[in-house]
């Protein structure tokens, strides 16, 4: 008899408690966000949910093709999501996204003028808002490997045998490939390709895994000593101790560079917020706050007088040699089935 | 009058499998008849290009791959397998053994194999376990290859072997070993004349059972393997992202249920015609055992 009353209480209590929660959400005007996963620090999103008096709602997603394919699929409710460049201009041409009225976006005039023409994917910036630009370089462990030029050709060391790991994305890698030979990442040549392809299955015979996952944990266990991939994946598993013994660098040659942007979704229910968040973002204190928390340069000119962090690299860095990754449409196919033959080690 | 309540008792398992199989299966199959859309997804019209993009080099080098790979695996854990059990079987202790067995699904399969890279590292616990003894000056190149992708495959897969063969043994009747030895037999011929014939059974599941899920792999060969492992698993998620060529992913999965399903039947006729003429030379034998009447309830 006791039990059953404690049983009562307790569905009560729940049922008041989510009664509350529930309703305490259906007063408040709520965005629907679809992000990479850790790609906005929390402190940001409960600063715009406190300052505007909303909630924001927080999906995430791994990839690039996991958020396309699921928004193709079932649609979603989603208003702002952050696709890469190359998905962005997949997006405008299957017509995804709502165009962007500037006019709302104070903090736009923000945005470096050196950047921005450079972007192809979506010319004119009519349907995205940049939110962060990067490149994959090259991490090297000082400690164990102490001599080298900052090039992609560190990759062909045979003192470096099974100690190198290269980024499981046959963009990342034919693109530095295509760059260290001197021609564009977005080369759709096949004698080009066929060159790549050559110098990659040299790199090969050092190359102990192509792995975009795991690669910094086993650098920061002293297992690979060169890495190519992000610089932030790989600090991020290093103390101050031993980030010290490591060093990010873009190789002279340049490489891929990648911009991810925010982007409203056609039909979005809640546009106005949307806005809102997109120039919230781009306000210099806030902008700055992010950048520092990932050590990523900033794009937003103002904003790098606030930044407290030196980040790995720096905009100049890249833009010397290198390139945005653009969509290959057709040409997936061909470097597909390059990527495959060099997996299988033909 | 006696009412068949048959299908009311199967109706949950039945909406399962259709829900969960079938209508999965039936899309796979669709899809892989389609053109591919243009940017990831199908279009409607029907189109052979997802099965004529099967018959490629690359993808005959993965698939015998995956096949080798496969069944590297499934012999290797069989073989571990059957001892095990045949030990789980005879001891006074079965029940704790057989914890032990799952007590490892208590841990999600991911946590378990990055475990093994901490292990198997460079840096990791067997190499500089290793190199403090004094056994060797240099670290062996354990992870990444594909050695490592078959041992982890058989860590994570044994226990699909093991119960099987866990519960035919406990059910086979040892006096019949006792026979055969006293009957002159050595240890040795016991085993493989009377034991192993009798347990075929559960070494035919114990191989299904790991096969299948070895043939399929992808995340292991993804974290374990090296730069030349890649397997079928692989190829899929690539093709279904990546490349957004769905109709080659379903063509890919479709040859890959195939390849299975006629491995599996194969397999099994084999088996049962083995089965069969082990039977009649059995009853056929001047002394008849309990043995074919096993048999043949079983």
């Amino acid at each position: 008899m006791r039990k059953s009353i404690r049983t009562i209480c307790t569905v009560a209590i729940t049922a008041i408690a989510l009664s509350t929660i529930l309703g305490c959400g259906q007063s408040k005007p709520k965005l629907f966000i679809y992000n990479w996963t850790y790609y906005i620090p929390e402190e940001v999103i409960k600063d715009f949910q406190k300052r505007y008096g909303v909630k924001v709602v927080y999906d995430m997603y791994a990839s690039n093709e996991e958020m396309y394919a699921k928004l193709k699929v079932s649609g979603g409710k989603y208003d702002l999501v952050f696709p890469s460049g190359d998905h962005v201009s997949i997006m405008i041409n299957e017509g995804m996204l709502e165009e962007i009225d500037k006019s709302r976006l104070t903090n736009f005039a923000n945005l470096d003028t050196a950047v921005l023409p450079l972007i192809k994917f979506d010319p004119g910036l009519k349907y995205s808002v940049p939110y962060a630009m990067g490149t994959a370089g090259v991490s090297v462990s000082k400690k164990n490997f102490p001599e080298y030029k900052k090039s992609w050709h560190i990759l062909e060391d045979p003192a470096l045998k099974g100690r190198i790991t290269m980024l499981d994305d046959m963009r990342e890698v034919l693109g530095a490939a295509l760059k260290t030979l001197g021609y564009s990442v977005n080369s759709t040549d096949t004698t080009e390709l066929m060159q790549a392809k050559a110098l990659v299955m040299e790199w090969k015979k050092s190359v102990v895994k192509f792995d975009s996952e795991a690669f910094g944990k086993g650098f920061a266990a002293g297992e690979f000593w060169v890495v190519q991939g992000y610089a932030e994946n790989v600090f991020s598993e290093l103390d101050e101790n031993a980030a010290k013994d490591a060093e990010f660098f873009i190789p002279e040659e340049g490489g891929p560079m990648y911009m991810d942007n925010m982007v409203i979704l056609k039909g979005a229910k809640n546009i106005d917020l949307a806005y809102q968040f997109i120039n919230y973002i781009h306000e210099p204190e806030v902008y700055a706050k992010i950048m520092d928390f990932f050590m990523l340069p900033s794009i937003n000119v103002p904003a790098r007088a606030h930044m407290k962090v030196t980040p790995h690299y720096q905009i100049d860095d890249m833009l010397k040699n290198s390139e945005f990754k653009e969509d290959l449409g057709g040409y997936l196919e061909l470097y597909n089935n390059i990527w495959q033959e060099i997996r299988v080690g033909k | 009058m006696k009412k068949n309540y048959g299908p009311v008792y199967v109706a949950p398992l039945t909406g399962w499998l259709v829900v969960f199989f079938a209508i999965p299966i039936s899309i796979i199959v669709y899809y892989s008849f389609l053109k591919k859309g243009f940017n990831g997804g199908v279009m409607h019209e029907f189109s052979l290009d997802a099965f004529r993009a099967l018959y490629n080099p690359t993808i005959f080098k993965i698939a015998f791959n995956t096949f080798w790979i496969a069944c590297a695996s499934t012999a290797v854990m069989v073989a571990l397998a059957i001892p095990a059990s045949y030990f789980m079987a005879r001891s006074r202790h079965k029940n704790l053994y057989m914890l032990l067995v799952i007590v490892p699904f208590w841990t999600n399969f991911l946590i378990r194999v990055y475990a093994w890279m901490a292990i198997l590292g460079n840096n990791g616990i067997l190499n500089s376990t290793l190199i403090s003894m004094g056994l060797m000056h240099e670290h062996i190149q354990f992870l990444y290859n594909t050695n490592a992708v078959i041992l982890v495959t058989v860590y994570t897969y044994l226990p699909f072997a093991i119960l099987p063969l866990y519960s035919t043994i406990e059910k086979f009747d040892f006096s019949l070993v006792e026979a055969a030895r006293d009957l002159g037999a050595t240890k040795f011929t016991a085993t493989v004349r009377v034991l192993l014939p009798n347990i075929r059974g559960g070494i035919t599941t114990a191989v299904l059972f790991t096969f299948i899920p070895a043939f399929g792999n992808y995340a292991v060969p993804q974290i374990i393997g090296g730069s030349d492992s890649y397997m079928l698993g692989n190829v899929i998620a690539r093709e279904l992202t990546v490349t957004r060529n769905w109709p080659l992913a379903s063509s890919i999965s479709m040859a890959l249920t195939a390849l299975t399903t006629l491995g599996v039947l194969l397999f099994m006729r084999l088996n049962r015609s083995s089965m069969e003429s082990a039977r009649e030379s059995a009853t056929s034998a001047p002394v008849k055992t309990p043995q074919s009447g096993t048999g043949a309830t079983a």
